[in-house]
């Protein structure tokens, strides 16, 4: 993608100031979009992104430029932009560059650039269809189609040049039930690191009926009651709850500062006995996996906490630098445009012994979590909150009538102490997490969990 | 190869290809990005990106594709793309390449005095702040982020109908949040600002502003939940706004995605509502004098004493609904493909301080910010939960702070329920700005 000549001289001159590290990122990235509505696309969006983008270190400081300028005078231009930033004398030489040739360890079967447009909307409209005739009440569906291969070249001054292809393909349906008076959506997204075979192997079925049978419950669900009750949590997409409430705590780029609640307090206990914290980019084929990360690092199992005692964090180049400890190979960015910081993976919290019908059976008064929407945190204060896309009373230990309009609000690292059951049912759900260094795709897992006491907000006065 | 040259080459393998109108969007910036922690700067920042956009009628039908690198490949890339996208396209209605409106309003979107202060003076700045962040009480413990950017831009819009336009745009902007520990309490308080006008930027005044904002949040305590009258500030209400701006987009409306659809002239709000959208607010991060697709922009009331004038529309959606554009049509960035967004929104300010609105509530909670609006508020249904941070008003007056809380509500019930509009509009960070807002009621759940 760029002649080894040239990285070397971009290397060499973003170094020329007394940087101690210099690093080259280049993105070469195919993206197609296409949006379904009413059973008809309604657009069709195919680009190409281009850019490249150089960081220098002197110590604990950082600088980062890019450009869609790829041509030599372009790439010297911003490198000596970069080093402009610093002052001082060139104390190092960057090392001659080592091409490390890297197996993916997510492979592709089908390329989708080199697919038919018209394969991509035929699975479109299969999942229209399905949707759609769930129930009569389903009034509109929107399918959107994503597929991207981003081709990436990373080199730095410690000799470094690696290559990767990520191919990514995800599917979301959007179902909205009406009765006349209301409306109510239903969503599933599920995404891969795989190409057009995972459309082609996708139980579609599965996925448009579940978006539209949640849209449909919904329909007819009552306002949740807000106040403090024990909240079941179910897998998958559950997870998202553990990736706001600690997940973001956990990474350098809130460690390093001190600026988390996590902060050197590796070996104490974090959390109640049955939690146990993992990031994994390691696994075969999955939405947030990867095979390195942007900073060229092979991917990792990090585990994160471990029956409740805290065991690590997630840590990049740069902050590895503040925290003196090793990178764990969890630097990354949503493109060129962005420096790479900590960020996570697929992240769950591991199995446990309970099934999810004796967590259910086991509680007396309650509220009952199936699917999630999103959330936000801030990792400062570990401050929570999460809206939920399907909710039921639990009475008696039975699951009762639906609910809708439920939020639940509060503080990662108390919540993490009240976590009192985990279900032997683990599974993962696909999301987009956006932070400091963009938007990237990440899975949040989990099985079954109970926490005892949750702050649930919802639109009627508490029971 | 340079834009001209990429243009004509682009337009003449479409033509060969078989489109017959075609658009060139093409847009370049620069910025500057620079963060501080405890006097060393721990991030700096430069960037310039350029990229096209091709828009072109093929078979009747829009296709699009875009780029970021000016090559050859590109010229085949963006018309071979955009011509399988377009041969999929099913909606029978489609948008059309525009030939130009007959006159564009001058603006004032991009200031020389601006684009004259160095790295160096901004820095300084930081520097400057900084101190009277950590001088200003010793709770301080640090800075979650503390970043000052600053970019300028350029739009160009040239089409085969002989349309041609070009702008360029400045802003300088300042995000901070500061940390401060009490005992086991961790709180945040942030200032978030955007301006032409450096001079605006005083040190003394934003770090107090930020670390009062953090010390105000000490020593919450818990409340009852229930339903009770709600002040927004003028940011907490801005950020609402800005969710459900959505709701005024023609284009949501048609597609059965908004409930003011068939609203024109009926009222939706309080009768002391009054919104208008104005593409040429000088400090207005959406301003310019032609939208997306090269109409000329416009002033103009949306909501007026609480009846709704007009929704936001492009050139599609007037078509449709039988009127002119509103000159609203808006691509997030040539990436993206031809929308409908508003310039810079806002709730029209009225006399009472902040301060006079608190006066007038018995019991109540002012909410001072919101959290999680991307996941818990519905702009289909207007319903929405979310997580908020504020105070508790007893006779008139800001009590203590309280937890952590829940606010719920439907917007279009709450437009209903303006109370009382504040004196203090304010744009901080975004396109949407809003003075403090009385709401009659919310419910309100606390941690």
């Amino acid at each position: 993608m760029l002649a080894k000549s040239v990285i070397e001289d971009v290397l060499t001159a973003a170094l020329a100031t007394g940087g101690d590290f210099s690093e080259v990122f280049l993105e070469d990235r195919y993206t197609n979009n296409l949006t379904l509505q009413g059973g008809k696309i309604e657009n069709s969006l195919s680009g190409r992104d281009f850019g490249i983008g150089i960081r220098v270190f002197k110590g604990l400081q950082s600088v980062y430029t890019y450009t869609t300028d790829g041509s030599k005078e372009g790439l010297l231009k911003a490198a000596r932009n970069a080093a402009h930033a610093i002052s001082g004398e060139t104390i190092i030489h960057p090392e001659p560059l080592k091409k490390e040739i890297i197996t993916c360890a997510h492979p592709i079967a089908i390329n989708p650039r080199e697919t038919e447009k018209t394969r991509k909307v035929n699975v479109m409209k299969k999942a229209y269809e399905i949707a759609k005739n769930y129930h009569s009440s389903i009034q509109q569906v929107l399918v959107r189609y994503l597929d991207e291969e981003q081709n990436v070249l990373i080199a730095n001054s410690e000799g470094k040049f690696i290559e990767d292809k990520r191919v990514r393909s995800r599917l979301a349906i959007q179902s909205i039930a009406s009765d006349g008076k209301q409306m109510q959506p239903g969503f599933y997204g599920p995404g891969a690191h795989k190409g057009f075979e995972f459309f082609e192997n996708l139980n579609l079925e599965h996925y448009a009926n579940e978006a539209s049978r949640i849209a449909v419950t919904m329909l007819g669900a009552d306002p949740c009651p807000s106040g403090k009750f024990p909240v079941i949590i179910d897998n998958e997409f559950g997870g998202v709850i553990f990736h706001e409430a600690c997940g973001h705590g956990l990474e350098a780029t809130s460690v390093a500062k001190n600026n988390s609640v996590f902060a050197n307090r590796i070996g104490e206990k974090v959390a109640s006995d049955v939690v146990t914290y993992i990031d994994d980019g390691t696994i075969a084929n999955e939405w947030g996996s990867i095979t390195i990360d942007d900073e060229g690092e092979k991917a990792r199992k990090n585990v994160l906490i471990e029956n409740g005692i805290l065991k690590g964090y997630l840590i990049d180049k740069f902050n590895s630098r503040r925290m003196g400890m090793e990178s764990t190979g969890s630097g990354r960015r949503q493109s060129y445009r962005f420096a790479p910081t900590s960020r996570m993976t697929n992240t769950y919290i591991a199995e446990g012994k309970s099934t999810p019908e004796e967590i259910i059976s086991n509680t007396e008064h309650g509220i009952y979590t199936k699917y999630m929407g999103g959330g936000s945190v801030n990792p400062a204060t570990g401050d929570y909150n999460f809206a939920v896309m399907e909710a039921y009373l639990v009475k008696d230990g039975k699951i009762g009538k639906p609910l809708k309009g439920a939020t639940l609000v509060g503080n990662g690292a108390e919540t993490l102490q009240l976590v009192d059951m985990v279900g032997n049912n683990l599974g993962h759900g696909a999301g987009m997490c956006g932070s400091l260094s963009g938007s990237i795709p990440v899975n949040v897992g989990q099985p079954m969990i109970r926490v005892s006491e949750m702050t649930v907000g919802g639109s009627k006065e508490g029971e | 190869m340079n834009i001209q040259e990429f243009q004509q080459k682009l337009f003449g393998m479409g033509e060969k290809q078989g489109f017959t109108d075609m658009e060139l969007y093409f847009e370049r910036e620069e910025k500057f990005k620079c963060g501080l922690f405890k006097g060393e700067i721990d991030s700096y920042e430069t960037s310039e990106i350029a990229g096209g956009s091709f828009r072109g009628l093929f078979n009747g039908k829009m296709g699009y594709a875009f780029t970021e690198k000016l090559d050859e490949d590109s010229v085949l890339y963006l018309v071979e793309n955009a011509k399988e996208n377009a041969q999929l396209i099913e909606e029978e209605i489609q948008e059309e390449i525009f030939g130009g409106s007959e006159e564009y309003q001058a603006g004032s979107f991009y200031s020389t005095e601006l684009a004259k202060v160095t790295v160096p003076k901004k820095i300084e700045l930081l520097k400057e702040i900084e101190k009277h962040i950590y001088a200003y009480d010793k709770r301080v413990t640090g800075t979650n982020y503390f970043i000052l950017e600053s970019a300028e831009s350029e739009r160009y819009i040239s089409n085969n109908k002989g349309l041609s336009l070009d702008e360029k745009q400045n802003y300088i902007g300042m995000f901070i949040s500061v940390v401060v520990k009490q005992g086991d309490e961790t709180k945040t308080g942030a200032y978030v600002k955007a301006t032409k006008d450096f001079s605006s930027f005083v040190p003394k005044e934003i770090a107090k502003y930020a670390v009062e904002e953090a010390l105000s949040k000490l020593n919450a305590k818990t409340a009852e939940s229930k339903y009770y009258p709600v002040l927004l500030r003028n940011d907490a209400a801005g950020d609402l706004f800005q969710t459900f701006s959505e709701i005024f987009s023609a284009e949501n409306a048609q597609k059965g995605r908004s409930l003011l659809k068939g609203k024109e002239g009926e009222t939706i709000a309080a009768s002391a509502l009054q919104m208008v959208d104005d593409p040429f607010l000088e400090d207005g991060l959406l301003s310019r004098s032609f939208d997306s697709e090269g109409f000329a922009t416009m002033k103009k009331a949306i909501v007026k004493d609480g009846k709704l004038v007009t929704l936001l529309h492009n050139r599609k959606t007037a078509g449709i609904a039988g009127i002119e554009s509103t000159g609203n049509a808006y691509k997030g960035s040539y990436k993206g493909s031809l929308t409908v967004s508003p310039s810079n929104l806002y709730v029209v300010p009225s006399k009472k301080s902040l301060e006079e609105l608190t006066a007038s509530v018995d019991e109540g909670i002012l909410i001072t910010d919101l959290a999680g609006l991307h996941s818990g508020a519905d702009t289909v249904s207007g319903d929405f939960s979310l997580a908020a941070n504020g105070f508790f008003v007893k006779d008139g007056k800001v009590q203590n702070t309280v937890k952590q809380m829940t606010i719920a509500g439907n917007f279009f019930e709450l437009l209903k329920n303006i109370e009382a509009i504040g004196s203090d509009l304010e744009f901080s960070m975004s396109n949407v700005g809003s003075p403090s807002l009385l709401i009659k009621e919310l419910a309100v759940t606390v941690e």
